[in-house]
């Protein structure tokens, strides 16, 4: 790891001794917060670093400032680079990255709605996360915001639409509440005809205030509340919670834990895929292969139930290793389930691709290009299946992913296709990872004991590859060892811009395939 | 197009003739109220506050204590069974539970507090305020009867969820299943419903939205709120910066289903519950 230190401290050139060793796989670097855009460039040029969070936290009880992260990947050295500034709370401003680095556009503006620390040079440094109505100079996640009590609503409009002109041009406005049973958010089309001329997205309609949520719950019960950042990602989150408690705590997991901790992983990518295998399906109305998705869907859910006691897989991690053990019954009765599901999944899937009217619809749209997604700083399935080769799984390992044997499949057709096909191929891996795992599992115990409390003032970084992607959470705890800051990134706030980004020269009709397609989480990007 | 045929004709009916009436490895808790003895060791294990005690009047001799357990923000975690001293709470099979008040998923019981020892004696459950199940039910049919008894027609809103009650939600459309023989039909807009399906605790940024939907929505109306955060905010809590709540804080609730996420059985349940061809049950 010291050569690590080495290598990214050449890299940036600064001494280095600066660059320190966090918990394991994480390098820490403090840094002034002028020099971020010349030290994002080379993270990004020199040591192919991928942006993975950008956040604030208050540390003003402490030393009086504000403090500004940055979490990045750096996949070629199996490490993530955290780098942090101080902000001061008299003048609280950064320089923006965002221009040059448009992974950090949202979160830069999030920093700005809920810390008050301003973008400097930012493109677009509009509200993100705040609507209309939220009063100016309140920041909900500094400590001295009383976030349990309601706020008065304000009018303005801090946040206007781009109009989008011309003979034959309309808007069509969709949302929050949609046609069918997803999640909010307004879409707001310019259109001329069916082509879509731009799309604009305002989200943070399910902002329920998780973060400031965490830092007034005891640290065993956030496990809980990170099951419900996104439904669809309960294990993705609560895993990645627990690695960063673990991680702070100095808690060892046992490898019968970290067994099974794979095992609910990969079965949530699982589910997951199948389901939205089924519903990019709907989405062109091929209702058959649809409805038969939604079956292997619902027989997956029953096995977990039968298995773990719950249909998609809430309650079973736990902080120190897993909820319940997983016994050998269950252990053969995955196996079997797991065999009638893979014959079932190919069927299901030659069903769709041998359907030239549902290749016609998929084969195109949606095409998000290699370069657009290195730009962009796209992750997860939509990165993969633009040709961009990461996966935490492999590149970072966590759990007992080190020992496994799986590949990571990679498409470059960037469209529909690209994207179902990742999937379909990312089931096979995940059986054949699960293959591996169920045949013995380590003899050891599922949990580890507890501390009583965890390390004051400490930090740590948790890390999931999930299934829509990577789900990274840090967390700080105070003098006492509570939680101070928990900040939660989900993929789907890297990826939304992806599906702005697609849209224009689609039509419209093609809108719920490619959004689909995508399956991003409102809940998980608006917290 | 023959292998399509072939393969549906070989799978044949998926669809459970009754989907009710199953049994979960996991429903809700049930506290054993004689063996309880008002310590603190489930209140604090509970990460949403379903389980509380409060200390009602404090006398010279004794504290009397309430000890409540509501379903209304129950994520069914099971925490409390672990660590209750006593094995006074143990695990109902039954997940078909609905009610029609958010009193009515509560049960309270009270306790005479030894102030040296701090052990309870049980008392007694005390009486919900509010209608009884069947009153209540009565009432609703009353209201609705002959408009909306024999189909039902379901606008979603997702008002804040976690997206985990609209996984349950949709799979009450899937094969097995199959809502629709039972005439309820989720339809695109607010002004094809008879029904709001609310889930979340309602956002300050949700908040607008779900009242114009209720609003477009024509009379006669039911609003069923769906989850533990529906119910009651849940995890997230009511009244802060960004959460409202449970639905009712913004929506005058007809039927709740509470769970986290809520079975498919169980939303259907509730449903039928809405439309008063099935009368809500809290057992416990």
């Amino acid at each position: 790891m010291t050569e690590h230190a080495a290598t990214v401290a050449a890299a940036l050139h600064v001494p280095a001794h600066t660059v320190r060793e966090g918990c394991p796989g994480e390098l820490l670097l403090e840094v002034e917060a002028r020099d971020f855009p010349v030290l994002a460039d080379h993270v990004s040029h020199d040591l192919q670093g991928r942006l993975l969070s950008l956040f604030a936290s208050d540390d003003r009880a402490h030393t009086g400032q504000f403090r500004l992260h940055q979490v990045w990947s750096l996949p070629q050295l199996h490490t993530f680079l955290l780098l942090t500034a101080p902000v001061d709370p008299a003048a609280p401003a950064v320089p923006s990255i965002a221009a040059t680095h448009p992974a950090a556009n949202w979160f830069e503006r999030e920093v700005m709605d809920l810390y008050g620390v301003i973008p400097e040079g930012h493109p677009n440094p509009t509200r993100v996360a705040l609507h209309d109505d939220w009063p100016d100079n309140a920041w909900a996640l500094r400590k001295d915001f009383p976030g349990e009590q309601p706020v008065p609503r304000a009018t303005g409009d801090h946040h206007p639409f781009r109009p989008v002109t011309g003979e034959g041009v309309f808007q069509v406005p969709v949302g929050p509440v949609h046609a069918g049973i997803i999640e909010p958010g307004h879409f707001r089309f310019g259109v001329a005809g069916e082509p879509i001329l731009y799309l604009q997205l305002r989200l943070f309609y399910v902002h329920k205030g998780i973060e400031k949520r965490f830092e007034r719950l005891p640290w065993r019960h956030g496990v809980y509340l990170a099951e419900s950042i996104s439904g669809d990602t309960a294990v993705g989150h609560a895993l990645a919670y627990a690695h960063a408690i673990e991680r702070l705590g100095h808690i060892e997991v046992p490898p019968r834990a970290q067994a099974i901790r794979v095992v609910l992983l990969e079965l949530e990518r699982i589910y997951n895929h199948t389901s939205d295998i089924g519903a990019i399906a709907t989405d062109v109305a091929f209702t058959v292969a649809a409805s038969r998705a939604q079956a292997l869907r619902e027989r997956l859910v029953r096995t977990h139930d039968l298995v773990f006691g719950t249909r998609l897989l809430r309650g079973t991690i736990s902080v120190g290793g897993v909820r319940r053990d997983l016994l050998p019954s269950g252990r053969e009765l995955l196996q079997t389930r797991l065999r009638a599901f893979e014959t079932e999944f190919e069927d299901l899937f030659g069903l769709l691709v041998d359907a030239g009217t549902f290749t016609d619809r998929v084969d195109g749209p949606g095409t998000l290009t290699r370069q657009a997604a290195q730009d962009l700083g796209i992750v997860g399935i939509a990165a993969r299946a633009s040709g961009i080769d990461a996966d935490l799984r492999r590149d970072h390992p966590h759990d007992a992913f080190a020992g496994l044997q799986f590949t990571v499949p990679v498409e470059d057709g960037g469209d529909v296709r690209a994207r179902l096909m990742i999937r379909a191929r990312e089931i096979e891996q995940s059986l054949a990872i699960l293959n591996q795992v169920l045949r013995v599992l380590p003899d050891t115990p599922w949990a580890a004991t507890l501390p009583d409390a965890l390390p004051a003032r400490a930090s740590a970084l948790g890390w999931v590859e999930a299934w829509r992607g990577p789900c990274t959470h840090w967390v700080a705890t105070d003098d006492h060892g509570a939680l101070t800051r928990v900040k939660v990134t989900d993929p789907s706030s890297l990826n939304w811009p992806a599906l702005v980004h697609v849209m224009p020269g689609n039509i419209i009709p093609d809108f719920p395939v490619i959004n689909k397609s995508f399956n991003l989480s409102y809940s998980g990007n608006d917290r | 197009m023959l292998g399509i045929l072939t393969k549906s004709l070989r799978t044949g009916t998926l669809t459970e003739a009754g989907p009710f009436g199953g049994q979960a490895s996991f429903g809700f808790p049930v506290m054993d109220f004689t063996r309880c003895v008002a310590c603190d060791a489930c209140t604090r294990a509970c990460p949403t506050g379903a389980i509380r005690a409060e200390a009602v009047t404090p006398v010279l001799a004794h504290v009397l204590t309430h000890v409540s357990l509501s379903y209304a923000a129950c994520i069914q975690c099971r925490a409390c069974v672990t660590a209750c001293p006593e094995q006074a709470i143990s695990v109902s099979p039954d997940i078909e539970v609905a009610a029609y008040s958010r009193d009515q998923l509560a049960r309270t019981a009270s306790f005479d507090v030894n102030p040296v020892t701090g052990r309870g004696t049980y008392r007694q459950v005390e009486l919900a305020p509010g209608l009884s199940l069947a009153d209540a039910a009565a009432q609703l049919k009353a209201r609705i009867l002959g408009r909306l008894g024999r189909s039902l027609h379901v606008r979603q809103v997702d008002a804040g969820s976690c997206n985990g009650c609209e996984l349950e939600i949709a799979a009450t459309a899937n094969p097995y299943y199959d809502l629709e023989r039972f005439g309820i039909h989720f339809v695109a807009s607010p002004r094809h419903a008879d029904a709001l399906l609310v889930t979340g605790p309602v956002t300050r940024n949700m908040e607008v939205a779900l009242r114009k939907t209720y609003e477009a929505t024509p009379e006669p109306r039911v609003v069923v709120a769906v989850g533990a955060c529906g119910c009651s905010g849940g995890l997230f809590g009511e009244g802060t910066y960004a959460a409202i709540g449970g639905v009712d804080r913004v929506l005058p609730v007809d039927v709740y289903i509470p769970g986290c996420p809520p079975r498919p059985q169980a939303i259907l349940n509730g449903l039928l519950v809405a439309m008063g061809v099935r009368e809500a049950r809290v057992n416990r």
